[in-house]
């Protein structure tokens, strides 16, 4: 029996002039932790937002748990996908809570503009991210780390079966980071399918339960960490020299690159 | 738990099962004040001056038994210019709430995509070669022309606020240049009628202008309740908008459409007044500090604004018979620049 969640069928996706993704399939289960790496300018962005019906395909299409996406309304999609995109832009004045409250907005109405279920899906998702504190704080007057948490609040009081992000570590210390990560196994764990974009291999290799490593808008590696991170395959994606080993504290594979010094 | 419900939010406006909306408490305030000092500055005009209506009969003309006198001037007078002040300021209020929000610029007003330069330049037109016709709907004319040739140049209509502002400024200087050119080549009381009407005047308003006004407010209500709420999303980024089910580059073609029918709706029946579309918002979201376009409220705010300007050219001896638009252009001008110096200060 098939758990296909979420399936890209032979997707053609561009911006105008020559596609980003020239036809890629792909197949995200239900209760999968996927990992998406890849060089930069590889597709894996423009991959994540048509998942998130944010980007539509020039051909093939993307279905939803067996609808297509572009047949089925923003705010429905919205109800069950979530996506942390890098180009988040806080309005001016807006407060943590104010932001983190955004997320509920595909499941309010015009005439509904907070349900019951609201309060408690935007504390859940404060305290997870430590800024129930912070509620009332400005965005523009917080850190790096701190603002990047807030986002990812946003999502998560979305509250959506599939969550996928596009490097949310970035700005994050490396203790905020791991943090993060181990937030995403958590929800994993409660049962939410996870597709997120890293750049760091090891940490990729670490957290995810399928990685899928992307070269040039097409699929060039697809399964377990320890199956699909090689030497060989990183040096023909990457274009640098690794050795692989073994991660002394997981076991998973860790990349140490060749670089001279 | 239950001390971040309390503090996560404000309070939600309740109405039955089927109306649920959260209220902020300092937008609220805001409005309120709006609300009274709108009534305060709409009582000013028809009480003061020579030809006025008693404070005792204000009550009495909107229900039709004041004196014949009193009614005959609120009728003829003060009625409808009180009326077309409060409708053309709400309109540009609206208007520049809208477009700021589309352009994520505090200083965008639908002017700089050519609406008021386009409606100078067709009422220029209509004024030098076809006398008879309509100066007004020359005026909305010269603004629909004006955009649609912004829309046409960028390439990708009405949704790449970037774009439109660059073809706007484009578009704006061609259009001033042919006001200009009418104005010199006109004779010297055509130039001077032109002039008065450029500045953007209420002097002698008639309750056509009046229900001109309200009637484009009015069509604009249902619409702009329904892209109150998405427009505020946008100012996230479309990729955000999009992943909360708002499709970014509808709801600012729609947003930058009304934004141009509610200033030209003003321009017809006020003429271009200067600086309302961009004062009106920024004050407003300043006040109530808010994280979203505040599109009633500013509306209000800009009905304030036009309103006591044109009571104190009525009223004030030094601003007397001046047109409204030259009082509202001397102000904005010095908040301008005072908004320049802030932002400059913040950022060095």
């Amino acid at each position: 029996m098939s758990h296909t969640l979420l399936a890209a069928d032979r997707i053609s996706v561009g911006y105008g002039g020559a596609p980003v993704i020239p036809g890629l399939s792909l197949d995200i289960s239900r209760g999968e932790f996927v990992v998406v790496v890849g060089p930069n300018g590889c597709g894996k962005s423009t991959l994540l937002k048509t998942f998130a019906r944010v980007n539509k395909p020039t051909s093939g299409h993307v279905q939803l748990d067996g609808h297509r996406l572009n047949r089925m309304r923003g705010r429905v999609v919205a109800r069950r996908v979530s996506l942390l995109p890098q180009s988040a832009v806080a309005p001016e004045a807006i407060t943590v809570g104010e932001l983190v409250a955004r997320g509920r907005h595909p499941h309010h109405t015009l005439l509904r503009q907070w349900s019951p279920q609201d309060d408690a899906a935007i504390a859940a998702a404060l305290e997870r991210t430590q800024l129930t504190d912070l509620v009332r704080t400005p965005v523009a007057s917080l850190s790096g780390g701190q603002r990047q948490r807030a986002w990812v609040a946003m999502v998560l009081a979305q509250d959506t079966e599939v969550i996928l992000l596009d490097e949310p570590t970035t700005f994050l210390d490396i203790a905020h980071q791991f943090e993060l990560l181990e937030l995403m196994a958590d929800l994993n764990a409660e049962g939410r399918t996870i597709v997120a974009v890293l750049h760091d291999l090891n940490q990729a290799a670490r957290f995810a339960s399928r990685l899928v490593v992307m070269r040039e808008g097409e699929v060039a590696g697809d399964g377990a960490p320890h199956d699909v991170l090689t030497a060989d395959l990183v040096e023909e994606v990457f274009g640098i020299g690794v050795e692989v080993i073994a991660d002394p504290q997981a076991g998973t594979p860790m990349v140490v690159p060749h670089v001279r010094r | 738990m239950s001390e971040a419900h309390r503090i996560a939010r404000e309070p939600v406006l309740r109405l039955g099962t089927l109306i649920a909306v959260p209220v902020r408490r300092r937008t609220a305030l805001v409005g309120v004040v709006l609300a009274v000092l709108i009534a305060a500055t709409a009582t000013a005009t028809l009480t003061m001056g020579l030809l006025s209506v008693p404070l005792a009969e204000v009550p009495g003309v909107f229900f039709g038994h004041a004196s014949p006198v009193a009614l005959r001037v609120y009728d003829l007078l003060t009625g409808p210019r009180l009326s077309v002040a409060l409708g053309a300021g709400a309109a540009l209020g609206i208007s520049g709430a809208l477009f700021q929000s589309v352009t994520r610029n505090p200083l965008g007003s639908p002017d700089v995509i050519g609406v008021s330069a386009g409606a100078g330049a067709g009422a220029a037109y209509v004024g030098l070669y076809l006398p008879g016709f309509s100066i007004p709907l020359g005026s909305v004319l010269g603004a629909a022309l004006a955009v649609a040739l912004v829309a046409v140049s960028t390439g990708s209509g009405l949704a790449n606020p970037m774009k439109l502002v660059l073809a706007g400024i484009g578009v704006s200087a061609m259009a001033m240049a042919f006001t200009q050119y009418v104005v010199y080549v006109a004779e010297r009381d055509q130039a001077l009628a032109l002039a008065a009407y450029l500045n953007g005047s209420l002097n002698s308003r008639s309750w056509d202008h009046a229900s001109t006004i309200w009637t484009v407010l009015l069509a604009c209500a249902v619409p702009l309740l329904l892209l109150s709420v998405p427009l505020g999303l946008t100012e996230m980024g479309d990729d955000v908008a999009a992943s909360l089910g708002v499709d970014a580059a509808v709801t600012r073609r729609w947003a930058v459409i009304l934004s141009v029918v509610l200033a030209g709706g003003a321009v017809a029946v006020a003429g271009p007044v200067a600086f309302i579309a961009l004062t009106a918002p920024h004050i407003t979201r300043r006040l109530a500090r808010s994280a979203r376009p505040l599109l009633l409220l500013s509306g209000a705010m800009g009905a304030l604004l036009l309103a006591a300007a044109d009571l104190a050219t009525q009223q004030i001896a030094i601003f007397e018979g001046l047109p409204v638009g030259i009082l509202t252009l001397a102000v904005g001008g010095a908040y301008l620049g005072l908004l320049l110096v802030a932002e400059w200060r913040k950022k060095s």
